[in-house]
């Protein structure tokens, strides 16, 4: 994946540039895309449909599955990240806690996806009561602050606040977006497959 | 190459999301973008049915070509028994809908002097329902939700409100007081909250209304001028209040 000129031409590795300034290019892009999904949520007529899954009683059942997932492999991050960084005592990281916390995210990530998109194009960007209005917010926020955690990931000679906050971000909104849809879909409708 | 991994994940995602949003478009029925478009967008097909209504009571046969196209095949297929409720767009009022078999009971209310009960036939994934005072109501079916519009007292809204379970859903109380009929309804969301309103002339055919006393949902009682209102549940999935 070295054949990616776009994207590495921002990143000069040995240039003696300022740790923030090589957050500007990651969070403009980071914003860009919570921009996009917030304004073809907002244009896009909802259709009410999308594919969905089979053995699950309603999209609804299918997304907040998927959502509880996605947030329990979000604690496993955090749980991963604090031990990678030495937070809890008198525990070592083992060698395979950087493959735990890279495998937990891409899945939890992969498992927002369908999700998403299914919001985005079945449901749209509402605003229709507070719960719905946050959720909307917030959804579009995490695509935005979890691309933003990919770009930096590369990046060298960061401040070292900068990835547990950019995660920590992520983590929030992520449980933000549980608390306002799988939560109250539970909590609603009970807890059904 | 281990720099670019984080890019992968994040391409990986990306291409999902495109997939995804493909097979989406492709699996839509062609005419579902169509309707749907028209009863979500309050313009033209909104501004017929508030005009008419006060002009004629006879508005259904002006207004019913006028109202938005959601056929029948390109919605999900009307359940038999459903309760729906949710704030109107704007929060200005909530409405409850209520599904049994093809009876449909509705009930719009901002807590206050704009309310209406109305009634209808639930057919083919939509459902016109009428009341007092030109109340109209057309909804179109959706997965778990519906959407439409409905006019009471003038007053327009449109809604897309999602299936609800007990305690949430639509109350009904009737009382004779001091020789008059009293009706109560009150529309309980999800989050707890309540609006109400009350008809202290309910067998007028256009009856008015004021603010509902609150409802104790765990009793189902609630006091009006020293009387005991008893408020049964609207539901379509028991048949109560139907």
């Amino acid at each position: 994946m070295t054949a990616q000129p776009s994207m590495s031409a921002p990143l000069p590795p040995e240039r003696a540039t300022s740790g923030a300034a090589k957050l500007v290019v990651p969070c403009l892009i980071g914003a860009l895309v919570a921009l996009t999904l917030g304004i073809y949520g907002r244009l896009h007529s909802p259709t009410g449909i999308a594919i969905n899954i089979a053995g699950f009683s309603s999209p609804g059942s299918v997304k907040s599955w998927l959502a509880t997932a996605a947030t329990v492999l979000a604690l496993v991050q955090v749980a991963s990240a604090l031990v990678m960084y030495g937070k809890v005592p008198r525990v070592s990281a083992p060698s395979w806690i950087g493959g735990l916390h890279r495998w937990s995210g891409r899945l939890a990530f992969l498992l927002a996806v369908p999700v998403a998109i299914h919001c985005l194009y079945a449901l749209g960007f509402q605003h229709y009561s507070t719960r719905v209005l946050i959720h909307s917010l917030f959804g579009c926020a995490f695509f935005g602050a979890f691309t933003v955690k990919m770009l930096i990931l590369p990046k060298r000679g960061l401040p070292g606040w900068v990835l547990p906050l950019v995660g920590a971000l992520c983590f929030t909104a992520l449980v933000v977006i549980w608390f306002t849809s799988a939560y109250w879909f539970f909590s609603t409708f009970g807890i059904k497959r | 190459m281990k720099r670019n991994t984080p890019l992968i994940t994040l391409l990986t995602g990306a291409a999902l999301g495109v997939v995804l949003l493909i097979a989406s478009m492709m699996s839509t029925p062609s005419k579902a973008p169509a309707g749907y478009a028209a009863t979500a967008t309050p313009t033209a097909a909104a501004a017929a049915p508030s005009t008419s209504a006060p002009a004629s009571a006879a508005a259904p046969s002006t207004s019913a070509p006028a109202s938005p196209t959601p056929t029948a095949t390109a919605y999900a297929s009307a359940p038999a028994q459903a309760n729906y409720a949710g704030k109107v767009q704007g929060g200005g009022a909530s409405v409850a809908i209520s599904i049994h078999g093809s009876q449909a009971i509705a009930y719009v209310c901002n807590g206050s002097t704009v309310e209406a009960w109305l009634k209808g036939t639930s057919a083919g994934g939509k459902v016109v329902m009428t009341g007092k005072n030109h109340a109209r109501l057309t909804v179109a079916y959706d997965t778990g939700q519906v959407t439409g519009n409905v006019v009471a007292h003038d007053t327009r809204y449109s809604f897309a409100v999602h299936t609800v379970n007990k305690p949430s859903g639509l109350y009904e109380a009737t009382a004779v007081v001091r020789g008059a009929t009293i009706k109560a309804g009150w529309i309980v969301l999800p989050d707890g909250t309540q609006v109400g309103s009350l008809e202290s002339d309910a067998d007028s055919a256009a009856p008015s209304a004021t603010a509902a006393p609150m409802l104790d949902v765990a009793t189902g009682t609630a006091t009006f001028d020293g009387v005991v209102l008893h408020a049964i549940p609207v539901s379509g999935l028991t048949g109560s209040g139907f």
